[in-house]
């Protein structure tokens, strides 16, 4: 019996190809979207998942007028007073930022090495399940001359993580310099942490140095990020709403109360409003199911859809079967088993597929993903594809096999109008949905493209920024000098922070018309050296820039048109403001620019010139065309100043790019899904124009023998699809004007929908409609009509 | 006594009209008989055929096949009664155009309990008896309309069955498959005592029967 039925499988395919070929083309391609987002999906969820405590993170909520902000930045002194005074808390660590002390110097011997680290409590390593190779958990940190460093750094240093311990390493941080030894060795950080760094050193070490540079180590001096283990058995959100007033009760400086979000959703729910976590990536992530689910429903459409069509081409089959005695549990299970083995066999398609092209997705989407199943993998797809191969096979499964013999031998069974529509229906559910892909994608592109294209108010090309190292923070002056005498550099600058990718500085206390009330008012802050502005390109609104001319220029600010605009000044220039007990004159005014992603408004910001004893970065711009060589000429006189150290520079339009990955990912991979959907869904569209065609020949004869002409012959076959896919989009319109509404509202500064957005994609889902039937319904109307009546 | 057909009657509903296809038909049939019926296009014929093969039910009356009442079987019931008992024969063939010759064959076996052995056996007898063994792996339409038929009885007797309902089935074949067709008939008759119930338009073909009973709209009739 089931060698009988795989036989008639068999020869089924290969009497009906073009069937069996789309199905499998639109069922396979359908998996391998799915099989690839489902992989995504997986990873994106797994991020910072892999630390055996539940870690909370403790934020600083600050209420300003212009709204509720979130900060990782925290009182260095939280974690220890958190430790000390709430029982529920049995570890807390404070943990610098990781993209702090990027590439930064390490020294071995002489030799220099560039690394990035972190600096972090006692408990790092108990709090986080970062495994140690050597060293023991507890005891790594507990010494403020140690340093705990990576697997491959360790490698790299000194051969082997077995050879690393007790040696010395010496760093170079905040105007600091010290010699550490090592005294653990960790396994490298995997990839779907979010914190990345290759060595740890004790947080003590960083408050000396902090005191050491001029800084303060108290409750409103806010740096580093807290990280908390609770008591087994603690209500998480009671707690977090018992400590929300800590930090005021310790000190009545502090202006901030304290948010708690586990570590492991701050990947995922990264943004907040109104000092409440929201989606962020998440966003993407059920964006991306969504997608998968609606390409995998727009294949099993297609399967549904040619195996009703296909089955009625069965229906003899059927008819022989039972006058032969075949029961119809019997019927039932070979057409399950049928749909179900095609389904099996699209899996196979798709598996190989998936294995092709997963290097071509990680490049995408930046994941070092790989095809591995594991149990709930292998489980989740083969249940997958179990329901599709269910799906489809339940029209002539249970539909079908009800019909009684005689009538379906007699070619007594019309096919029934629910079953027409039905198949309409898919039909126009199938477009809708297409069409719903192609104008989110048309409509992502654009923004992207807005966004890339939309004037900053500053000219991010050809400027690069590096870290003041080693010798030259005493010899910056000389420096300058040096790099100005290039003729390839246009010019240079130094600054307290590159101003795209970390948080600018945020600071308070600015009082502008006398009131103190104003104290509260946030901004973002630079202390910038004399050219910033000049090597940035920005453009002054009014007044000037600062100058190396005139002396008193060390009590001139400037703002940018957000902050004068809040601070409600009508002639800004000359207006005294106080901030920090000195009273700064108003020189200038500068455009706004957009130093944050186009998600968020533009802050108020203002500038003075660089308190000369600080850390800074240098900027400089190159002058258009000779990167190449400037850029030599520049790590030239770098290591003259920096002997053994390497040159390591950053693009600004290389960070500014970096801050819409997420989008331009996801512009890149819904082309591709949309493509593939509407591929599928015309796919599905010509089966069934084929299978129609096949159906009405004789109409067609009938027609043609009483004298009407190809071309109305044509047109009217053509015009039923074309009145389906008519539908779908006006069905599509609608939900994809709300989707892509909504999209967009995460946007401060987006593009405008317009019509024609979507009547394009109209036009062109009729188009590619159109041109996929019309083969079928000429060469149908150009069949000889005796052909199709003598077969009756 | 085979089978035993009481004031059997058939009808459809349109429009709150009955229409009847069989008004009171009584027929008994006894074992090795080989019977006729015969009438014009829409009396009946195929209806009644269809009736004594269950494959179509009916309305009023009593059948009793083999003694066993079949409009109070269940349909499972049913299924095993005539596929043990029954053989049809169509006037198109309705045979698996997918499938080979021999697979046509084998196929009622299949949803009975033989094993693969057996099957094998059986099938190679069929084909033997029937001369049919050289082209056991073609495809129906590689065959003549007369070759077909033949397909067609020998995987209707490949389930010995009792009773072979034949609708028509020369329709198709031009007079001397035919004749060849109806002398088959004949000799399982004579020599196997396999009952025959034939649906036929020609008086030629309804000689070849022991009994002719004619019908007109839905009843029967002298003859």
């Amino acid at each position: 019996m089931i060698k009988h039925n795989l036989l008639l499988f068999f020869r089924n395919i290969k009497k009906y190809k073009t069937t069996f070929f789309i199905n499998l083309i639109g069922l396979s391609s359908g998996l391998t979207c799915v099989l690839l987002i489902a992989l995504w999906v997986v990873d994106e969820l797994e991020v910072d998942t892999f630390h055996e405590n539940t870690v909370y993170q403790i934020w600083n909520k600050f209420e300003t007028p212009e709204g509720t902000r979130v900060m990782t930045w925290t009182p260095p002194v939280l974690p220890d007073a958190m430790l000390a005074q709430l029982p529920e808390v049995i570890y807390a660590t404070a943990q610098t930022l990781p993209e702090w002390y990027k590439n930064t110097p390490l020294r071995v011997n002489g030799k220099t090495t560039k690394a990035s680290g972190i600096f972090a409590q006692k408990d790092y390593f108990t709090i986080f399940s970062y495994p140690l190779i050597e060293g023991s958990k507890n005891q790594v940190l507990t010494d403020i001359n140690t340093i705990v460093i990576s697997e491959s750094l360790a490698k790299k240093l000194f051969g082997s993580p077995e050879a690393a311990i007790g040696k010395a390493i010496e760093w170079d941080l905040m105007k600091t310099q010290a010699t550490h030894q090592v005294s653990g060795v960790f396994k490298d950080i995997p990839s779907n942490s979010t914190t990345q760094f290759d060595y740890v050193l004790p947080f003590e070490a960083w408050k000396n140095a902090i005191i050491h540079s001029g800084g303060e180590i108290n409750w409103v001096s806010n740096n580093p990020a807290t990280y908390i283990v609770l008591k087994e058995g603690t209500d998480a959100k009671e707690f977090a709403s018992k400590i929300e007033g800590f930090s005021k009760l310790q000190n009545e400086d502090v202006t901030a109360d304290l948010v708690m979000t586990k570590y492991s959703s701050n990947y995922l729910y990264g943004n907040f409003k109104n000092g409440k976590q929201v989606a962020g990536r998440m966003d993407y992530v059920y964006l991306f199911s969504v997608i998968a689910l609606f390409i995998l429903i727009i294949a099993c459409i297609n399967f549904m859809n040619l195996s009703t069509a296909n089955a009625s081409r069965r229906l003899k089959e059927i008819g022989v079967k039972k006058a032969l005695g075949s029961s119809r549990k019997t019927l039932i299970l070979q057409y399950f088993s049928e749909s179900i083995l095609t389904s099996f066999i699209a899996l196979l398609v798709a598996c190989i597929l998936t294995i092709i092209m997963i290097p071509t997705f990680n490049d995408i989407t930046g994941k070092s993903l790989s095809f591995e199943l594991d149990l709930v993998k292998t489980g989740l797809v083969l249940s997958i594809v179990l329901l599709t191969g269910v799906l489809a096979g339940s029209y002539p499964a249970l539909h079908l096999s009800r019909f009684n013999p005689v009538s379906i031998l007699k070619d007594q069974l019309k096919s029934s109008w629910s079953e027409l529509w039905i198949r309409k229906g898919l039909v126009i559910f199938q477009f809708s949905l297409s069409i719903v892909l192609i104008i989110a994608v048309l409509l992502v592109s654009l923004q992207v493209q807005y966004v890339q294209s939309k004037s900053l108010g500053l000219d991010k090309d050809n400027v690069i920024y590096f870290g003041e190292e080693g010798r030259l923070k005493q010899h910056k002056k000389a420096f300058l000098e040096e790099a100005r005498k290039i003729p390839e550099i246009v010019n240079i600058a130094t600054t307290s922070q590159n101003i795209i990718g970390a948080d600018i500085n945020m600071t308070a206390g600015m009082v502008w018309s006398g009131d103190q009330e104003e104290r509260r008012s946030r901004f973002n802050e630079l202390r910038i050296g004399h050219d910033f502005i000049e090597t940035m390109g920005m453009v002054l609104k009014e007044g000037r820039a600062f100058s190396k001319k005139i002396t008193t220029d060390s009590t001139s600010i400037i703002f940018n048109e957000k902050a004068i605009k809040m601070m409600g000044l009508d002639t800004p220039i000359g207006h005294t403001v106080r901030y920090g007990d000195i009273d700064y004159t108003i020189i200038g005014v500068l455009e706004d620019f957009h130093f944050k992603s186009l998600r968020e408004e533009v802050n108020p910001m203002f500038f003075r010139l660089e308190n000369k004893k600080r850390s800074s970065e240098l900027v400089a711009r190159i002058a258009k065309g000779k990167e190449e060589i400037a850029l030599t000429k520049l790590a030239k006189a770098y290591s003259q100043f920096n002997p053994g150290y390497s040159f390591d520079y950053t693009f600004l339009d290389s960070d500014f790019q970096a801050q819409y990955v997420a989008e331009q990912q996801v512009n890149k991979l819904s082309k591709y899904f949309a493509g593939l959907a509407i591929v599928i869904s015309c796919l599905g569209l010509f089966g069934l124009a084929t299978f129609t065609m096949e159906r009405r020949r004789k109409e067609i004869g009938i027609r043609k023998t009483l004298g009407q002409g190809k071309t109305q012959i044509t047109l009217l076959l053509s015009s039923e699809f074309v009145k389906l896919v008519g539908i779908a989009i006006l069905i599509g319109l609608p939900i994809s004007f709300m989707l892509s509404q909504n999209w967009l509202s995460g946007f401060a500064y987006k593009i405008d929908i317009k019509l024609w957005h979507f009547l394009s994609a109209g036009v062109i889902t009729m188009g590619i409609a159109l041109i996929t039937v019309i083969t079928q319904t000429i060469t149908a109307s150009n069949k000889n009509p005796i052909e199709a009546l003598q077969q009756e | 006594m085979l089978l035993e057909l009481s004031e059997i009657f058939k009808w459809v509903t349109t429009g709150g009209n009955r229409t009847y296809l069989l008004k009171g038909i009584n027929i008994e049939v006894q074992e090795g008989e080989f019977i006729s019926l015969m009438g014009p296009s829409g009396s009946g014929k195929s209806t009644l055929l269809n009736v004594i093969g269950m494959l179509d039910h009916f309305d009023e009356g009593v059948y009793h096949f083999l003694d066993e009442p079949v409009q109070n079987l269940k349909e499972k019931h049913r299924i095993e009664l005539y596929k043990k008992y029954i053989g049809f024969v169509f006037q198109s063939y309705h045979l698996m155009d997918d499938l080979t010759v021999y697979e046509n064959i084998e196929m009622p076996l299949l949803y009975q309990k033989y094993s693969s052995s057996e099957r094998k056996a059986l099938v190679a007898d069929m084909l033997d008896r029937f001369n049919i063994v050289g082209k056991k792996n073609l495809f129906p339409t590689q065959l003549s309309g007369g070759q077909q038929q033949l397909v067609g009885i020998a995987r209707a007797l490949i389930s010995k069955p009792k009773l072979i309902l034949a609708d028509e089935p020369t329709g198709n074949l031009n007079s001397k498959q035919s004749e060849e067709i109806m002398q088959l008939f004949k000799k399982l008759n004579e020599e196997d005592g396999v009952t025959i119930i034939q649906a036929t338009h020609s008086e030629a073909n309804a000689s070849y029967g022991s009994r002719t009973i004619h019908l007109l709209d839905g009843r029967m009739v002298k003859g």
